[in-house]
C-alpha cells in the first residue's frame, strides 16, 4: 500500500513543479503593458518585418547590436544628425538642419527646435557625448569614428533666417585617413543619444562602459524620434507614436505620423514573411521573396511594378583569395569572369531582381552612374563569353581535361602540373545563394574551369572570411547605400592598407589582393583609394574613379555576379496605401523606418475606416 | 533500513545512476560545442564588424573576448598576450571550472549572441510556450492513442478495419510534413485557421479573453500536427500489443475460469502498456528538441528556435543552458517512467522483493 501512497505523492509533487514552473514563466511574459495597450487596432497599426531575427536582446543605444529599432539605420527612436536620401543623394535635415563640407572639416548646424522625449533640448552637448564616448572607450560603438575625425568644436552662431542663436558643430578631418566621405556617412548613421540621461547612468556604473552596456534601457527610454518602445517579447516589438515629437511641427508641417503603433513581428521562417504579406498581416517586409510578381494579385507590391522590381544598390560577388594558386594568376581570374553565365544567375537564382551586369565595381545607374564609364567597361572588362574564357585559358597555358562522357576531369597548367580544384565557400542552407553558386559552378565547368561548390556551416563561413581561409567566397561587401559609395565598396574590395597574410584577420580586401610586400604590388590602387575621398572636384573625382575601376577590371580581384538592392523593400496595399514607389517616389525605396524612408510614415493612409 | 524498503532501494539506485548520467551529459554538453572549428566571437564580429576597418575590428574583437571570459587577464585586468601580440585564450578546463561554479549558484551565464540577456531569462520566456504546446499534446496523444488502439484490438470488426489503416497512415507521415500540409490547406488555402504565430499579431500576452481565445485558436493547428501523428503511432503499437496479449495463456486461462471480463481487460491493458510507457518517456524527453520543427513551421513561440540559433552561432552559454534543460527533462521523464514501470510490472516488483 505504501507504494501507492508514494506514487500519489510523487505525481502530486511532479504536477506542483510543472505548475509552478509554468506559472513563473507566464508571469514573466505577461507583464502589464505600459499605458495599458494590449490590443492594437488594424487601422492604426503598421506591421513591418525583416529587421529583427530572434529574441530582442537589448535596446541600449550604446551597445553594439541592439534590437530593432535602436541598432541599424532606423530613425524611429534615436535620430542621426541628417537622413540620407538614397534615391536623390541628398542629405535631409533631421537633428541638424544643414551641413557644410570642405577638405578640412564637415560641419552641421543644429536644429534648435529638437527636443528629447523628456522635454530637454537636443544640443551639441549630446552630439559631443555621442562621439566623444568613443574617444574614451575602445568598446564604444563610436570608437572607430576617431580614425576619421580629429576634433569636434562647437560654435554658437546667429541664424540668419530666424535671427536666433544656433549651434554649429565642426568635425575636423583626421589627416591620417583624410576622408571627409566617411565623416559624411557618420552624419546619417551615428544616432545621437541623450547625454543628460546616459551620463548619470555611466557614473552610477562607476564610469565602466561595459557595465552600462549590460543595461537594457527598455523602460521608457529618453529618445528624440517619433516613436518609442512600448513593449517587446520573442514574438514582436511594439512601438508607440510619440504625439509630442518635435519634428511633427518642425519638419512635417504640423502633422502626426499616421500609424499610432508600429509592430515588428519576429518570424521564425522565411516563408512566413511572404504568407503574412499575402494575407495582409504584414504591411512592409524586407526579405528575399522569389517571384514576387506572383503575389501581386494579393496586393503585394515593390518599388517597380516590373523587372527588376527593386532598386539595385549593391553587388553580390565572389571574393577571390589571390594568394591561392591558380587564383593568383590574373588570367585565370579573368577567364572565370568570362565563364560565368550572369544572365542565368540573374534569372534563375535572383528572380530577375537585377538589371544586366556590367563589368567593374561601379554601378552603371543611380548615384554612381556619374562615375561609371561605358567606354572603359567595353575596353577593359569581360562579360559572359565562354569562348573568350577558353581562349584566355589556353593562351595562359592551361588545358582542361575531359572524360569520355564530356565531363570535366581536371586542369593542367603550362608545365603539365595538375591545377588544384577551386572551391566556392558559401553558407549551407541559404537557398538563393546556393543557387548562385550552383549556376556559377555549372557555367565555369562548362568552360573548362575546375571549380566546385563548398557549402559550409554559416559559422565557419563567417570565420573564414576575415582570415582568408577560402578560394572563392560569396559575399556582398558593404551593401548599405551611404554618401561614401562607391568608394566604400572599392575600399572594401581593393584596399591593402591593412594587408595581412592568410590566417590573420582582415576586415576588408579579404581576398588579400595587392600585397604591399610583393613584387607585383601596384601602389596606384592604394593611392587612388586615398585620393578619391579627399577630392572635391567632380571631374577629377570621375577620372580617379575611372582609373581605379579600370585597374579592377584588368586585375579582376573579385568576381561581381549580380546587383542587389540595399533592402528588399516589399509592401502590401491591403491595409495601408500611398507607400513610396516608382510612380510616387516621395521617399527612397526603404522600409518606412529606415533612414530617409522614415518620412513615408507621415504620408501613408490606412484603408481601414 | 533499505532492505526493509525495497521500493525506496530501487528508487535510490535508479536515482544514483541517473545522477551519474547527468554528470556525464553535462560534461559532454560543455565540451562538444567547443570542439567544432567555428567560434562565437567570429560570428558576432560578422554582425558588428561591417564598416570597421581591420584595426578597429581587432580592438572590438578583443573587447568581446575579454567580456565573455575567453582570454586570460593579468592582475590589472588587461589582456595577456603571447610573443606575437595575440591574446592568450582561456583553456577549456578553466572555462569548465567557471561554468560548474556558476551553475552551482544557479547562474547559467550571459548569452553571447543575445548579449546582455541572461540565459535563464531567455529560457524562462520561451519554455512556458514549449511546455504548454508539447506536454498536453503528447499526454493526450498518448492516452487517446492507447485507448483507441486497445479498443481496436478488442472490438475488431468494422471499427478496426477503418481505424487501423488510418492510424497506420498517420503514424507513417513525418509530423513536419503533416504540419506543413495543415498550414497550406487550413492556413493558406481555406484560411480557417491562422498560419503563423502563437496568438494574433495585434495582441500582447495578458490575462484577458481576447488573448486566451486567440492563443487557443492558434493552438489548434500545431496541436493537431503533433497529436494526430503521435496518437496514430501509439494506437498502432497498442493494438499489436493487445492482440498479442489476447492470445496469451493467462488471458485464455482467466477467461476459462470465468473471471469478470473487465478484470481480464484490465490485466491485459496493464501488461500491454509497459512498452508504451517507455515510448511516452522518449516522447516527453524529446519534447524541447522536437519543438523546433513545429516552431519553424508555425512561427510558434518557444525554446526550439533559441536552441537552433544558439547552436548555429556557437553561443556556448545558451547551448549549455538549453542542453542542460533537455538533459534534465529527458532524465526526469525516463526516471519517472522507470518508477512507474516498477509499480506496473510485477516482474520488476518481484525482482525488488527478491533482493
Amino acid at each position: 500500500m505504501d507504494t501507492l501512497r508514494f506514487l500519489k505523492r510523487f505525481l502530486a509533487g511532479l504536477a506542483c513543479i510543472l505548475l509552478v514552473g509554468c506559472g513563473k514563466g507566464s508571469k514573466e511574459t505577461s507583464k502589464p503593458a505600459a499605458g495599458g495597450d494590449t490590443e492594437f487596432p488594424r487601422a492604426l497599426t503598421l506591421y513591418l518585418a525583416g529587421f529583427q531575427w530572434g529574441e530582442p536582446n537589448t535596446f541600449n543605444p550604446l551597445s553594439d547590436w541592439p534590437a530593432f529599432p535602436v541598432g541599424g539605420n532606423f530613425n524611429l527612436m534615436y535620430e542621426p544628425l541628417m537622413a540620407f536620401n538614397t534615391l536623390t543623394g541628398d542629405m535631409e535635415p533631421l537633428l541638424a538642419r544643414s551641413f557644410d563640407k570642405t577638405s578640412e572639416y564637415v560641419s552641421v548646424t543644429m536644429d534648435p527646435r529638437a527636443t528629447w522625449s523628456d522635454g530637454q533640448k537636443v544640443t551639441a552637448s549630446d552630439v559631443r557625448f555621442t562621439y566623444e564616448i568613443g574617444q574614451l572607450f575602445k568598446n564604444a560603438p563610436t570608437a572607430f569614428v576617431w580614425d576619421y575625425i580629429s576634433k569636434i568644436t562647437v560654435d554658437t552662431i546667429t541664424d540668419s533666417t530666424a535671427n536666433s542663436l544656433v549651434e554649429k558643430i565642426t568635425f575636423l578631418i583626421n589627416k591620417d585617413r583624410n576622408n571627409p566621405l566617411v565623416v559624411m556617412d557618420f552624419l546619417q548613421n551615428v544616432r545621437i543619444v541623450p547625454r543628460h540621461y546616459l551620463e548619470p547612468m555611466l557614473e552610477a556604473q562607476g564610469g565602466d562602459l561595459s557595465a552600462l552596456q549590460k543595461l537594457k534601457i527598455d523602460q521608457n527610454p529618453v529618445v528624440s524620434g517619433p516613436y518609442n518602445l512600448l513593449r517587446y517579447s520573442g514574438e514582436k516589438i511594439v512601438l508607440k507614436r510619440r504625439d509630442d515629437y518635435w519634428g511633427n511641427a518642425a519638419l512635417r508641417g504640423n502633422r502626426l505620423p499616421k500609424p499610432q503603433y508600429i509592430i515588428h513581428p519576429i518570424y521564425k521562417s522565411n516563408d512566413h514573411f511572404s504568407i503574412a504579406l499575402q494575407q495582409g498581416n504584414l504591411d512592409v517586409s524586407s526579405t528575399f521573396i522569389p517571384r514576387i510578381w506572383m503575389k501581386a494579385k494579393d496586393g503585394v507590391r515593390t518599388w517597380y511594378s516590373k523587372e527588376p522590381f527593386f532598386v539595385p544598390a549593391a553587388m553580390t560577388m565572389f571574393m577571390i583569395n589571390v594568394t591561392h594558386y591558380p587564383l593568383s594568376d590574373k588570367n585565370f581570374r579573368r577567364a572565370m569572369a568570362a565563364a560565368i553565365n550572369y544572365t542565368d544567375v540573374r534569372e534563375l537564382a535572383f528572380s530577375l531582381y537585377s538589371p544586366g551586369l556590367k563589368p567593374g565595381l561601379i554601378l552603371p545607374f543611380g548615384m554612381e552612374e556619374r562615375y561609371f564609364s561605358a567606354e572603359d567597361a567595353q575596353k577593359y572588362g569581360v562579360s559572359y563569353d565562354p569562348e573568350l574564357a577558353k581562349k584566355i585559358l589556353s593562351d595562359a597555358g592551361y588545358t582542361s581535361e575531359w572524360d569520355e562522357s564530356g565531363a570535366l576531369k581536371g586542369m593542367k597548367n603550362a608545365k603539365g602540373e595538375q591545377v588544384p580544384t577551386v572551391f566556392i565557400k558559401s553558407p549551407a542552407g541559404w537557398t538563393d545563394w546556393e543557387a548562385i553558386v550552383k549556376i556559377a559552378v555549372k557555367s565555369m565547368r562548362a568552360a573548362g574551369i575546375d571549380v566546385r561548390e563548398g557549402f559550409v556551416d554559416a559559422g565557419i563561413y563567417w570565420q573564414s572570411m576575415p582570415s582568408g581561409d577560402f578560394d572563392l567566397l560569396l559575399h556582398a561587401p558593404n551593401p548599405s547605400v551611404t554618401p561614401s559609395q562607391p568608394w566604400s565598396r572599392l575600399e572594401a574590395v581593393m584596399s591593402s592598407r591593412n594587408w595581412k597574410p592568410q590566417g590573420e584577420k582582415m576586415n576588408e580586401n579579404q581576398g588579400r589582393y595587392n600585397n604591399p610586400k610583393s613584387k607585383e604590388y601596384n601602389p596606384a590602387v592604394d593611392k587612388l583609394l586615398k585620393q578619391i575621398p579627399a577630392t572635391a572636384d567632380e571631374t577629377q573625382k570621375k577620372e580617379l574613379y575611372r582609373a581605379l575601376n579600370a585597374i579592377f577590371m584588368q586585375d579582376q580581384p573579385t568576381l561581381p555576379l549580380v546587383y542587389r538592392p540595399e533592402q528588399f523593400y516589399e509592401f502590401s496595399v491591403a491595409n495601408w496605401k500611398n507607400f513610396p514607389s516608382e510612380e510616387n517616389p516621395y521617399a527612397p525605396p526603404q522600409s518606412p523606418c529606415f533612414g530617409a524612408g522614415t518620412k513615408a510614415l507621415w504620408e501613408i493612409e490606412s484603408t481601414n475606416k | 533500513m533499505l532492505k526493509r524498503h525495497p521500493t525506496l532501494h530501487y528508487i535510490l539506485t535508479r536515482a544514483g545512476w541517473y545522477f551519474l548520467t547527468f554528470l556525464v551529459a553535462v560534461t559532454i554538453n560543455f565540451f562538444l560545442p567547443r570542439m567544432g572549428p567555428s567560434n562565437p566571437i567570429d560570428i558576432i564580429m560578422a554582425k558588428v564588424g561591417s564598416g570597421l576597418d581591420t584595426k578597429a575590428a581587432k580592438e572590438k574583437e578583443e573587447a568581446y573576448l575579454k567580456e565573455f571570459g575567453l582570454v586570460e587577464l593579468d592582475n590589472g585586468g588587461a589582456i595577456l598576450r603571447d610573443e606575437s601580440g595575440n591574446p592568450v585564450r582561456t583553456p577549456g578546463w578553466k572555462q569548465f571550472r567557471n561554468y560548474i561554479l556558476m551553475s552551482l549558484q544557479g547562474d547559467l551565464g550571459t548569452s553571447f549572441l543575445n548579449y546582455p540577456k541572461k540565459v535563464t531569462e531567455i529560457i524562462k520566456q520561451a519554455v512556458p510556450w514549449t511546455l504548454a504546446l508539447q506536454f498536453p499534446t503528447i499526454m493526450l496523444g498518448w492516452i487517446i492513442g492507447n485507448i483507441l488502439g486497445a479498443l481496436a484490438a478488442y472490438r475488431r470488426g468494422v471499427f478496426d478495419r477503418l481505424f487501423f489503416p488510418m492510424a497506420l497512415l498517420l503514424s507513417a507521415i513525418p509530423f513536419f510534413a503533416f504540419g506543413m500540409l495543415l498550414v497550406y490547406q487550413f492556413g493558406i488555402e481555406w484560411r480557417v485557421f491562422p498560419a503563423i504565430g502563437g496568438y494574433a499579431g495585434n495582441l500582447i500576452p495578458s490575462l484577458n479573453w481576447s488573448f486566451i481565445g486567440s492563443a487557443l485558436y492558434h493552438y489548434i493547428l500545431p496541436f493537431l500536427s503533433i497529436f494526430l501523428i503521435l496518437a496514430g503511432g501509439q494506437a498502432i503499437g497498442m493494438r499489436s500489443m493487445c492482440i498479442y496479449e489476447l492470445g496469451t495463456d493467462y488471458v485464455k486461462y482467466a477467461k476459462w475460469l470465468g473471471i469478470n471480463e473487465n478484470r481480464v481487460l484490465f490485466y491485459m491493458f496493464r501488461n500491454a502498456m509497459l512498452p508504451q510507457l517507455t515510448g511516452l518517456a522518449l516522447s516527453l524527453g524529446g519534447m524541447i528538441g522536437g519543438a523546433l520543427i513545429t516552431e519553424m513551421i508555425f512561427s510558434y513561440p518557444g525554446l526550439g528556435m533559441a536552441v537552433l540559433t544558439a547552436i548555429q552561432g556557437n553561443d556556448y552559454p545558451l547551448i549549455q543552458g538549453c542542453t542542460l534543460l533537455i538533459t534534465v527533462s529527458v532524465l526526469l521523464a525516463n526516471f519517472t517512467v522507470d518508477i512507474l514501470i516498477g509499480f506496473f510490472d510485477p516482474r520488476v516488483k518481484a525482482g525488488q522483493k527478491g533482493k
